[in-house]
């Protein structure tokens, strides 16, 4: 009854606050594939410029300190903004980038399904059956009358 | 009822549609401001674009705008990564004794990691002041990557020029300082 989106959105918020807990042993690939490189526009993993390099440094020098994912990340936008996460920050305003996706996908469940259930009931309903008609439908008035026609011509 | 909420929903959907065209309109046709480099490459002087910027060393901060008018301003954009940089602020750092007393040389230390600066600055032995622009936003308005980039701003505040030989270094320091 209740779409499968819906129950997936609903879902996905219920899981969020598990997706904010900090990792305490982060690794140098996960935060590499979380963290961009401020010149080229891609992850610290897609490339090798020497400001990657330079982060992927620190990032290294971090998690040896035994720093979690939360804290380097911390100290990394500290550095150069909120825009070096691959993934917008899951407070304040970059909240927005999380929610109103999901939010998104909730109001357009609830039209599909609202859609659906109006054009559910607008169908017309089916014909009753003559039960002597052996499950037949009543055929065309005019179909018939063509069909006798043929008929009797074949007969005669 | 329910025809007119659907009529009504579908107005609000069209005017929504409206709304981020005329925005992306809006947004298409200011951007036309061009970039300091782009507009000194056509042969214009634009005003300094302000900025607010923390040092880099922590204490306070510099506003360019308030030097409007005092002092004529040398500014460059470097970062530790930039291997060029280091050539070039190592220049400036030489015409700073020279031209120190009548010309303020400023650092704009972009995309760059705080600590790691910091410490390039004293390795090279790098003295004047520099800003942190993190994320690179004022960097952008004076044209962006590759850096180093060095700008020459007269005591009215307008930029004069750009360092693309070595020659414009002499030259527009004398430039700026008579100004």
């Amino acid at each position: 009854m209740i779409p499968s989106t819906v129950v997936a959105a609903v879902l996905a918020l219920l899981l969020a606050p598990s997706a904010l807990a900090c990792n305490s042993h982060p690794t140098q690939a996960q935060l590499e594939g979380q963290v961009m490189c401020p010149v080229c526009g891609t992850t610290l993993d897609q490339s090798d410029s020497p400001a990657a390099q330079q982060i992927k440094r620190v990032i290294r020098g971090r998690i040896r300190a035994g720093e979690s994912d939360c804290t380097i990340k911390d100290a990394l936008v500290a550095s150069y903004g909120p825009s070096i996460l691959a993934a917008p920050p899951k407070s304040g305003f970059g909240l927005l980038a999380w929610w109103v996706p999901l939010g998104g996908i909730l109001v357009a469940a609830v039209a599909v399904g609202l859609a659906a259930w109006r054009w559910s009931r607008r169908r017309e309903p089916e014909p009753k059956l003559d039960p002597s008609l052996n499950g037949r439908g009543p055929l065309d008035p005019a179909l018939e009358r063509r069909l006798d026609e043929e008929l009797a011509r074949f007969d005669s | 009822m329910t025809r007119k909420l659907w009529v009504g929903a579908e107005a609000l959907a069209v005017a929504l549609v409206l709304a981020l065209l005329a925005l992306l309109v809006w947004r298409v046709v200011n951007d036309s401001n061009q970039s300091v480099a782009q507009a000194l490459d056509k042969g214009k002087h634009p005003v300094a674009p302000a900025f607010d910027l923390k040092r880099l060393s922590g204490d306070g901060s510099v506003d360019l705008a308030s030097m409007r008018g005092r002092t004529p301003i040398v500014l460059d954009f470097w970062a530790s990564w930039c291997l060029p940089c280091i050539h070039e602020s190592k220049r400036l750092q030489a015409a700073m004794g020279r031209y120190g007393s009548r010309v303020a040389f400023l650092g704009v230390n972009t995309k760059d990691y705080g600590p790691d600066a910091r410490t390039w600055q004293r390795r090279h032995g790098i003295t004047y002041p520099s800003v942190h622009d993190g994320d690179g936003k004022v960097l952008s308005r004076w044209g962006g990557l590759p850096i180093p980039k060095i700008f020459f701003i007269d005591r009215r505040g307008k930029v004069v020029g750009q360092l693309v030989v070595e020659e414009d270094l002499p030259r527009y320091l004398r430039q700026i300082a008579q100004s």
